[in-house]
């Protein structure tokens, strides 16, 4: 039972992670546009996709796959906020309803071109198995963890320290204000949204050779690390942190005790209750003006 | 316009020397979710069409045809299904269809077949219902689902493999699967059963409790993608429980996704062993090669038999008429590359199903039925 809880843990914290990796995009981009970006499952898809081109057509690095996926997505998000989100500023509505658009957009465009089949990505470098005690772990299982929480140290570092950072920080608390002590909010806009898909572009790209690529593979991810934003506190970074990896251990270790067709309601019943003890979120904060 | 209608009588002599031709509709799916099954369900129906026309066709009432088919994309939606059926009846006016993959679709087209009477020979869908239906229009080549699941149940209570446990889509193919299994087996031979979502890729909750349950046999109810993905998660985690498999494991393009080591001693029913040393399937499966260079696949061996029995069907029933072709159908015995091909009252037909076994080489052993039973690189 002991060994069963652990390696429910670490699949859980595996899980966890990418939903960490794209509630992270959806709360920074949130905090600053303050637009839910629907769309950014479907970019965490793309974002596979990409790697998985690069993978088995142009470089055998697999590391280098990532990291050109991830600035293929960056640009890409980049493009998505001057041509989408910025011409439909200050309107929230269809800001929404055209991320929910770019969805439909992205699933047939990657359906065209790489077709409706599942595709396999194998990495033999991370196919390694690795024994822990009497259970045994893929490699890429253990560098999707690593690999998060380095990001996201480095994130919290990078939103304190630097100026960029400390901009962004400061255009999520107050636009008004950013731009009256000279803080190029539009210029940020589209640098946030840049960051916040190559996280994505991240998720994907890690997770492509633990299961497949296939168009729906950000619908999930999506959903869940929505529910771990909510249960973490709309808008604040940790939050999004600990409510993805909540949501992730909670949905693995309860197919222990549940029978498994419950995992998707055991993240939503738990987020719920969270919210019920903590109206905000665990790390929510009141904003003036709201209610 | 006199040229012209004299071009027009010189096409219509010329075609009037040649043989006539007779048009079979064919519903399938060559696009959508189902498209890559739906190639081995055309290339069997290419096949055998191939083979009667250079054979010089076939007689009905005493006029010679050759058979020429006229191909509908269903693209695995019921919709479609339907209305290409009744395109097929009443625009084309076949006098008999073929083909489907998809059990929704089947169930969607299955009645306008009995509205026009016009035969539909199923040889892919695998639903037990749609051959319950009262429906004396529809007919069908392969095993359904009951049919496997009692020929795999009867050899795992031979094994001993129990309790066995399950994967299972949660569907109505993953549920009715393993209530059939429960029903044959009895309850207490059933031990962990997880059902996951169709577009979930990660088992390894299913693994924890496979392991907990110290289960002595896995079932995976589900097709070829989740299905790699399972049995790749379950080796890697170090489980050597014994897996049991569907249909869609127990080809070569399975061991392309895997690997044989992962799959070494995975069992699975199987319609159609390629390479069985049964001379009809050793010429089909040799002239398959030798036209799409790949190992034949079931379900074109079943629709390959399902061309020919139609045509034969034709030729005894002796004119060009549906209901005449109905009752030929449900007369008819054929020997077919699957085995012998016989309709019950119900339209259901009862050919052979084997459970190969995969060998530490890649290839594949069979193990069931007792009499069929040849060492690695039969199945």
């Amino acid at each position: 039972m002991l060994s069963a809880v652990l390696e429910q843990t670490v699949n859980g914290l595996m899980a966890g992670s990418v939903y960490v990796l794209v509630a992270l995009g959806m709360v920074l981009i949130y905090g600053v546009m303050h637009v839910l970006n629907f769309a950014h499952g479907v970019l965490l898809m793309v974002g596979a996709y990409v790697c998985h081109f690069f993978f088995t057509r142009v470089t055998e690095s697999y590391v280098l796959a990532i990291l050109l996926s991830v600035i293929v997505l960056a640009i890409l998000g980049i493009a998505l906020e001057r041509a989408v989100f910025r011409p439909l500023h200050g309107n929230l509505r269809n800001q929404v309803i055209a991320s929910l658009g770019l969805i439909l957009v992205f699933e047939h465009l990657v359906i065209a071109v790489w077709g409706p089949n599942a595709l396999q990505m194998k990495v033999p470098a991370t196919a390694a198995l690795v024994p822990i005690g009497e259970l045994r772990f893929p490699l890429q299982h253990l560098l999707v963890i690593g690999v998060t929480l380095a990001v996201v140290l480095a994130l919290f570092f990078f939103l304190k320290v630097s100026k960029f950072g400390t901009a962004i920080r400061a255009t999520s608390q107050d636009r008004m204000a950013a731009m009256v002590v000279g803080i190029p909010v539009e210029r940020i806009d589209w640098m946030t949204f840049g960051l916040g898909t190559a996280l994505a572009a991240l998720g994907g790209a890690l997770i492509g050779p633990l299961f497949l690529v296939f168009p729906q593979m950000g619908d999930a991810p999506m959903v869940k690390g929505l529910a771990g934003i909510l249960l973490g506190g709309m808008g604040s970074v940790p939050g999004a942190v600990i409510g993805g990896f909540i949501i992730g251990i909670a949905e693995s270790v309860s197919t222990l005790f549940l029978p498994t067709d419950y995992r998707d309601s055991v993240a939503f019943t738990v987020m719920i209750l969270i919210l019920l003890a903590w109206p905000r979120g665990l790390f929510g904060v009141r904003v003036r003006g709201e209610d | 316009m006199k040229r012209f209608f004299a071009v027009v009588l010189l096409l219509l002599a010329s075609g009037a020397a040649a043989q006539e031709k007779l048009a079979i509709g064919i519903i399938t799916s060559l696009s959508g979710p189902m498209a890559a099954p739906g190639k081995f369900q055309m290339n069997g129906f290419r096949l055998a069409e191939e083979e009667i026309n250079s054979g010089g066709g076939f007689t009905v009432g005493g006029r010679k045809y050759l058979v020429e088919l006229k191909v509908y994309d269903t693209r695995a939606n019921p919709a479609e299904g339907a209305s290409a059926m009744q395109r097929l009846a009443t625009v084309d006016k076949v006098p008999m269809v073929l083909g489907e993959l998809h059990s929704g679709v089947a169930a969607a087209a299955a009645p306008v077949a009995q509205d026009y009477s016009v035969p539909l020979i199923l040889t892919i869908p695998t639903g037990p219902n749609l051959t319950e239906q009262g429906n004396r229009f529809l007919f069908r080549v392969n095993a359904n689902n009951d049919q496997l699941t009692r020929a795999l149940a009867d050899f795992i209570a031979k094994q001993g493999w129990t309790p066995l446990s399950f994967i299972a889509w949660n569907n109505d193919a993953g549920r009715g699967g393993v209530n059939g299994m429960k029903k044959l087996l009895g309850d207490p031979k059933i031990g962990y059963v997880g059902y996951f979502n169709v577009g979930e890729v990660d088992f390894s909750s299913h693994v924890s409790n496979i392991r907990a349950a110290s289960a002595r046999a896995v079932m995976l109810l589900m097709d070829e993608e989740p299905g790699s993905l399972a049995i790749k998660q379950i080796r890697d985690a170090g489980l050597k429980t014994q897996l049991v498999g569907t249909l869609a494991m127990g080809s070569d393009r399975f061991l392309k996704r895997l690997d044989a080591q992962r799959l070494e001693g995975m069992v699975q029913y199987n319609a159609f062993p390629p390479n069985a040393n049964v001379p009809g399937i050793r010429t089909f499966s040799e002239r398959y090669r030798k036209k799409y260079g790949e190992e034949a696949h079931g379900f074109a061996a079943q629709s390959y038999d399902g061309l020919k029995l139609a045509v034969t069907a034709l030729q005894k029933a002796g004119k060009i008429d549906g209901r005449a072709l109905r009752d030929a159908l449900a007369g008819i015995e054929y020997e077919g590359v699957i085995g012998r091909i016989k309709f019950d009252a119900k339209g259901q037909a009862h050919p052979p199903v084997y459970v190969t076994q995969w060998c530490a080489d890649g290839k594949r052993r069979i193990l069931y039925p007792e009499n069929l039973k040849a060492d690695c690189g039969a199945g």
